[in-house]
């Protein structure tokens, strides 16, 4: 519609971006406020519950608790926009503070897990569209149905049994043994387990779809074309057929950001792995309201700014899916 | 669909039926269906012919290892493994089933209700459950959780399908959106039927097939959520034996390296789900098939 002004389309974006980051707080905000629970256990741990009525009052009114919902949800958002987003009750620190503590390890694992998930992806599905339906493909496609259908705590106990367990080689828990929290060789040894868990429990969704997306690539008119042209067959799956398939991966992946990054918690949860997903838990399970809200913006931005990026990289690399939301047909093909 | 009289023009001609006659069960997930269909059915029917009490906690005989008198050993609180597979098979498939049943009708309403709205509040439906995903699913199930109170198979199927819906909805959606424009549903709207007559008589005859693989595909989420939810201690408690209760002991089973308690519940879940895959797979294969041009 409005193609032609790049800066308003960009701006449109920003708009979306920034209501929608907007709707996102005030639902968290009210729905973890109305759920029952409470504030103070996480504030004062087993203390909360020998609090006299006078000193529960006391410490809800200094928290701000007692007001109601909307006049917090005012307060925290001129706060917020002022870039104070409060602090943990169960750390007494600033949230921030919190968040960045914990947010290298999911990302070192969340990052990594993504370039390999990105890369064996493209090669497993290459690889499956040029051996269609001869036993490579076959062999690769029995395997990873099998595999994608193991659960991932399933999968980590498994694999903790057997090399942790029995063989004695890897780590079975935490990020670095107490002590070497510097040391790299540490870290990448207590990252093989989560790391190998997180990859398996992905990789195959999106290797199928980058099969399926070639094989149709492959029944379309301009293949005949190139190959009447005289091209080889594989200049043709690697040149031509990848190629209009990129599109379509790209902001497919782009999607999948948050999926693969957030993704982790379960396996943070195995391998008690200090992240951010564990961090979310126990936010959400123990009222840590102002933890709670910055989490859940933040994995929001992640997933909507991933939406977006995904909507443009569609209709600005590929003009044939134009407002077509082409991930949306794409994913479920 | 008949075929029409004329020769058709401009259609890639459809390679020939192979000559040689197949057997019916070629590229048919009979395997698939017929574990499916043991596992259903001895999970129905355990009570005939499983050895122990599943939920008699023997503690004399607790983390047996297999063999003896128990087929598979027993946990740390001295069950019986073997006959607690079947007997919790009926809860984990109960709940796949159930969760599966919910989502579906909440996808089928919105992804209807989607489709058929003017363009603006099509587009604000679509960013609502854009907004709706990116809310942590674990953190919306603790959430529901809490308000639902202690969890039981009912609330726990409610929580599971109330939070995987998505998914199905935007592709109902999206076939709606090309439906709504075809001759038959715009005569059923000029004689004046509602909303449900068009979707039960029009429109859900035509999407059931495309959705009908994601919601096979669904059915195996749900035992997975469920079991995962166990697991972590957010779902059933240890006391309802399901398949995802069963394996939430195997922290302590790790430490003491009691294979049995992991492997045999972790093994048939996944069984289950290969076989559900696997005809999932079919269904979405029976949608038409081209041949190569490469």
């Amino acid at each position: 519609m409005t193609r032609k002004n790049p800066l308003f389309y960009y701006a449109r974006k920003l708009a979306l971006f920034l209501l929608s980051v907007f709707v996102l707080s005030a639902a968290v905000f009210y729905i973890s406020r109305l759920a029952p629970g409470d504030p103070l256990v996480s504030y004062y741990g087993d203390r909360a519950e020998k609090l006299t009525v006078q000193e529960r009052q006391r410490a809800e009114e200094r928290l701000g608790l007692r007001d109601p919902i909307h006049v917090q949800y005012v307060r925290w958002l001129e706060g917020a926009l002022r870039g104070d987003f409060g602090i943990s009750y169960k750390y007494k620190m600033d949230v921030t503070e919190v968040i960045a503590g914990r947010a290298g390890n999911t990302l070192i694992l969340g990052g990594t897990a993504f370039a390999l998930i990105f890369a064996g992806a493209l090669a497993l599905g290459v690889v499956c569209a040029w051996y269609e339906d001869r036993w490579p493909d076959r062999l690769l496609c029995r395997v990873g149905t099998i595999i994608s259908c193991v659960p991932e705590f399933w999968l980590s106990l498994v694999l903790i049994l057997v090399f942790s367990v029995s063989l004695r080689w890897l780590p079975s828990s935490g990020a670095y043994s107490i002590g070497s929290a510097g040391s790299v060789p540490d870290r990448l040894v207590h990252l093989i387990l989560p790391l190998t868990v997180t990859v398996l429990g992905h990789l195959w969704y999106y290797a199928y779809l980058v099969r399926s997306k070639l094989l149709e690539e492959v029944r379309s008119d301009y293949v005949l074309l190139a190959k009447s042209k005289g091209l080889t067959r594989r200049s043709v799956l690697l040149g031509h057929c990848l190629r209009s398939t990129i599109p379509t991966y790209l902001s497919l992946m782009a999607i999948s950001v948050p999926h693969i990054l957030g993704g982790t918690y379960i396996v943070e949860a195995v391998f008690s792995y200090p992240g951010l997903g564990t961090l979310s838990y126990e936010s959400a399970r123990y009222q840590d309201y102002n933890l709670l809200m910055l989490l859940c913006l933040l994995s929001g931005s992640v997933v909507i700014l991933c939406s977006i990026l995904a909507r443009i990289i569609g209709e600005r690399m590929d003009p044939r899916l134009g407002e077509a939301e082409g991930w949306e047909a794409a994913e479920y093909e | 669909m008949s075929e029409a009289p004329f020769t058709r023009v401009g259609v890639r001609p459809i390679p020939p039926p192979r000559l040689k006659t197949r057997p019916w069960y070629e590229g048919r997930p009979v395997l698939s269906c017929a574990v499916l269909a043991v596992i259903l059915l001895g999970c129905l029917f355990c009570g005939a012919f499983i050895p122990k009490d599943p939920a008699y906690m023997d503690l004399y005989h607790a983390s047996t290892p297999p063999g003896g008198g128990f087929w598979l050993g027993t946990d740390a609180m001295g069950r019986d493994i073997f006959s607690m597979i079947w007997y919790g098979g009926r809860i984990s498939l109960a709940i796949g089933f159930l969760s599966t049943l919910v989502s579906t009708l909440l996808a089928v309403l919105f992804g209807a209700a989607s489709g058929l709205s003017p363009r603006w509040l099509d587009g604000l439906l679509m960013r609502l459950t854009e907004i709706f995903l990116s809310i942590p699913s674990l953190l919306l199930i603790v959430l529901l959780q809490a308000v639902w109170g202690k969890a039981g198979v009912i609330s726990l199927s409610l929580v599971i399908g109330a939070t995987s819906w998505t998914g199905v909805a935007k592709v109902v959606r999206t076939e709606v959106r090309q439906l709504r424009s075809c001759g038959y549903v715009i005569a059923a709207r000029c004689m004046g039927a509602g909303f449900f007559r068009i979707l039960r008589r029009h429109l859900l005859p035509n999407f059931l097939s495309s959705i009908l693989f994601m919601v096979v595909m669904n059915v195996r989420g749900t035992i997975a959520a469920e079991s995962t939810l166990s697991f972590l201690g957010l779902g059933l408690p240890l006391e309802v034996i399901s398949w995802g209760s069963m394996l939430s002991l195997s922290e302590k089973a790790l430490l003491s390296g009691a294979w049995w308690v992991i492997l045999p519940p972790g093994i048939v879940l996944v069984v289950t789900m290969v076989c559900l895959t696997d005809i999932g797979n079919y269904l979405r294969r029976a949608a038409g098939r081209r041949a190569s041009n490469l």
